[in-house]
């Protein structure tokens, strides 16, 4: 288990010296359909994306596709952070990516659908408001896809 | 995290999700969140182990059900911990040789060697699932590159993004082979090693030093190598 009274001191600072105020007024979409149907896709901050795809830089604001239709065990991983566990990662893409588990879910009728494209970012090294073109951009086509709500996942 | 759900929800889309730094959430109020306590780069918990990782799922989607917000809930089971006498043994040794007079490509190459039939075997059982490949160019090639800069005592400053890449190819392959046979690792044990007692950990620690040391390129230390592992 981990907090962050566990981590060292230089961790504890570096983590808290994230912390920022709201981004604007508080905002709040209401859902309008029971969770069994809705349609969801993931987004993940851990810099995801398929070998063939740009790797991110340094400081990234912009994202990438993560396909429905090709295997999630091709993913590979270009954060450019050093501060986190990748071990379990190597073994299991769904401890980052759950795309199995929703999979699962659907199977189950516990969720309408699955997207048909879900998205990566790279979570580091910018101010929040770096996001809220490409943000904006994914937001776009989240609708093309009709979908719901999201999945959103840091590492 | 915070702000891609606080900017997809303004545009009407309802998110929820995992925050692994509940000071960093609360100060930023997305619109829901689900506080867990497990380490960073295990949003779900525990690799492998689908029951755990659907009752985190259920919680986070279960606020989808508040009716206003700011929801931020914390999620009360922990990830377990792994006993290290529990883990597989490191399938390789690391101890230096008598005589430690190779250089630096030398060394890595070698090390590389031996770690490569541990990676063959842990893609086979991961059904050729890796990491590797950020770079565009092998693991040989690189570590050959990266022993040679440090034979020379230069930094890569011309070709940085490489350089990163190298190094993060370099490390998973290592983790992929360290934890080749099946079964729970913990991975501050796995860190450990790569850190302390391998070659190419020696060898980022030494960049990052180098790193430390550059007038205008310091930062990139940070970027290599975690605080606690370099100087």
């Amino acid at each position: 288990m981990v907090r962050l009274t566990d981590l060292p001191e230089y961790e504890r600072e570096h983590l808290l010296s994230k912390n920022q105020p709201p981004l604007g007024p508080p905002v709040w979409t209401r859902r309008g359909k029971a969770i069994s149907e809705l349609r969801i896709a993931l987004i993940t901050t851990a810099g995801l994306h398929f070998r063939d795809n740009p790797s991110f830089e340094f400081a990234d604001s912009t994202f990438r596709p993560i396909s429905a239709d090709e295997d999630a065990n091709n993913l590979v991983m270009s954060h450019s952070s050093v501060n986190f566990d990748k071990t379990g990662f190597t073994q299991d893409v769904n401890l980052v990516f759950p795309i199995d588990r929703f999979r699962e879910l659907e199977a189950q009728q516990k969720i309408g659908s699955l997207a048909s494209v879900h998205y990566s970012f790279m979570g580091a090294g910018l101010d929040p408001h770096a996001y809220e073109k490409s943000a904006s951009q994914v937001a776009g086509l989240l609708k093309q896809d009709k979908v719901d709500a999201v999945f959103l996942t840091p590492v | 995290m915070c702000a891609l759900s606080y900017f997809l929800e303004r545009e009407g889309i309802m998110t929820t999700g995992i925050s692994l730094v509940r000071e960093n959430t609360e100060s930023m109020q997305p619109p829901r969140a689900l506080w867990v306590s497990f380490p960073l780069g295990r949003p779900l918990g525990k690799p492998g182990d689908a029951a755990f990782q659907h009752r985190v799922i259920d919680a986070a989607l279960n606020l989808l059900n508040a009716d206003h917000g700011p929801v931020l809930v914390d999620y009360l089971e922990d990830a377990p911990d792994v006993a290290i006498d529990a883990s597989p043994a490191c399938p390789v040794s690391f101890a230096k040789p008598a005589d430690d007079t190779d250089t630096w490509e030398a060394m890595l190459l070698n090390e590389l060697h031996t770690l490569t039939p541990w990676h063959d075997l842990g893609r086979r059982l991961r059904q050729g699932r890796t990491l590797v490949g950020v770079s565009e160019f092998s693991v040989t090639d690189n570590l050959q590159k990266l022993g040679q800069l440090l034979d020379n005592n230069t930094l890569p400053i011309t070709e940085l993004k490489w350089f990163k890449a190298a190094i993060e190819d370099a490390k998973v392959f290592y983790i992929e082979a360290l934890t080749a046979q099946p079964g729970d690792y913990d991975h501050n044990q796995i860190e450990q090693i790569f850190w302390h007692e391998t070659r190419m950990g020696a060898a980022t620690r030494r960049f990052a030093e180098l790193f430390l040391e550059h007038p205008e390129l310091a930062a990139f230390a940070r970027i290599i190598a975690p605080r606690n592992v370099s100087k």
